[in-house]
């Protein structure tokens, strides 16, 4: 069962404009681009930067549990803080950072479901003050392996014929599209999917003005056309394990999903490795056919 | 006025002496100063294959050369605004400049604006991108006689 119901989980700009003075709540906006937050936010929200604040420049990974820790009481987070992440582009960077923030154990996670999109539409006000929180006092736990999954589980993964799900765009999963001529290469030195993985491209959970589709279509969508498991263990990944922490989040938190894990190595990691399988083309065995769920995108 | 390239150095001193959050509310400041596309632009960007693919959010690009001199024209989505900002500093540095020096906008220049940190690795590969876009359009149109 997941940690919370849907509608405890996801929250309306509505419930986050009652609750921007509430000492209990701290609203995190995170962005694709940065200079949205400079430009307005939500009142009172603090930002938290995916590739400044919860990268680590040396190791390719997360900042590490103090690090966390640090990130949070600067940021006015204590254990006990209910944190509503927003964001743009259907809030894929705020699930990133909700999918770090239950890494290192956060109880109370939140979504404000549609974003910066949705809090605009509503007519809502943008503030550009500085904000800055009375520190918070953390203590972080050690990462839950069991939401994130590294390269030689998803190999394991794979062997066994588990769920996959590769949320990419059709054209990325068939190998057609990996960078542009003259853009840098920021990724792999092969095009494809990992074998048996299902397309299922992220925008597909989002409705236009940036809010998540209604459960029971998800469910449709998941269940009854694809016929994925809510109790088989499931590993969902990108290119950079961003967009895939937006699926990860819909199967955990909206579809009830127990067992699901973000690969954040993603295509990035996959696609450079030496020795491990890959498929090319629209079926997940990589053979000619039809697998990718009707690519109906608006992103 | 000086060259392309003094027009630049004083913007990028102009950053390099900020905090980080004031970098980025004067990229937003150089947002908000480009200018929307002319009528003949908006009808060209509808004929013309101008999207640059590489961006996710949409991004159309000119590289005009008139008389010798360059000129940039550029749409960026409102919700771009890192790049939006980053057009309209180009735009400021080589519009109504010889051509040629365009060649010499420094590679460098997040770095040295202090940018390159505030946005990240990533960020700062797709603005680089962008510049070296810019650079070769604008190379491409200075070896064709006017």
């Amino acid at each position: 069962m997941p940690d919370a119901a849907p509608e405890h989980v996801l929250v309306t700009t509505a419930w986050v404009a009652e609750h921007l003075s509430d000492p209990r709540v701290r609203i995190v906006e995170s962005d694709e681009d940065r200079a949205l937050y400079a430009m307005g936010h939500v009142p009172g929200a603090v930002e938290i930067d995916w590739h400044v604040d919860l990268q680590d420049s040396l190791q390719r990974d997360y900042i590490d549990r103090a690090g966390f820790e640090r990130l949070c009481a600067a940021k006015g987070i204590s254990n006990d803080t209910t944190v509503v992440f927003y964001g743009d582009k259907n809030n894929w960077w705020a699930c990133y950072a909700f999918w770090v923030f239950k890494l290192y154990g956060h109880q109370d996670c939140r979504i404000m479901d549609g974003g910066r999109k949705r809090w605009e539409l509503d007519g809502r006000p943008w503030s550009t003050d500085r904000v800055t929180p009375a520190a918070g006092r953390y203590a972080a736990q050690e990462q839950d392996g069991s939401i994130r999954a590294l390269r030689d589980e998803v190999l394991k993964h794979q062997r066994a014929g588990k769920q996959l799900l590769d949320v990419r765009s059709p054209e990325e999963y068939r190998g057609e599209r990996m960078h542009m001529p003259e853009y840098p290469n920021e990724g792999a030195v092969r095009g494809g999917h990992i074998p048996g993985a299902l397309n299922v491209p992220w925008p597909m959970n989002c409705n236009e003005d940036g809010t998540f589709k209604p459960v029971k279509q998800l469910e449709k969508l998941y269940i009854r056309e694809l016929k994925m498991k809510r109790r088989s263990p499931t590993i969902a990944y990108c290119r950079i394990g961003e967009r895939s922490s937006l699926t990860w989040f819909v199967l955990k938190y909206l579809l009830g999903f127990g067992n699901v894990r973000n690969y954040d190595g993603s295509w990035l990691e996959w696609g450079n490795c030496v020795r491990v399988p890959i498929a090319k083309g629209a079926a997940p065995g990589g053979a000619e056919g039809t697998a990718s769920a009707s690519p109906a995108v608006h992103a | 006025m000086g060259s392309a390239r003094d027009r630049l150095e004083a913007i990028i001193a102009e950053f390099a002496d900020l905090d980080g959050r004031e970098k980025l509310e004067l990229l937003v400041d150089f947002a908000n100063g480009l200018p929307a596309l002319s009528a003949e632009y908006q009808a060209r960007k509808v004929a013309e294959d101008r999207r640059v693919h590489e961006c996710q959010t949409p991004v159309f690009v000119w590289t005009e050369v008139d008389g010798g001199a360059a000129r940039i024209v550029a749409e960026v989505a409102p919700e771009a605004p890192t790049v939006k900002g980053f057009m309209a500093i180009l735009a400021e540095a080589v519009n109504g400049r010889p051509v040629d020096e365009a060649q010499s906008l420094p590679d460098d220049m997040l770095e040295r604006m202090g940018l390159a940190d505030v946005l990240g690795m990533m960020r700062s590969r797709g603005l680089r991108a962008i510049m070296a876009r810019v650079k070769r359009g604008l190379a491409e149109k200075a070896t064709v006689p006017a």
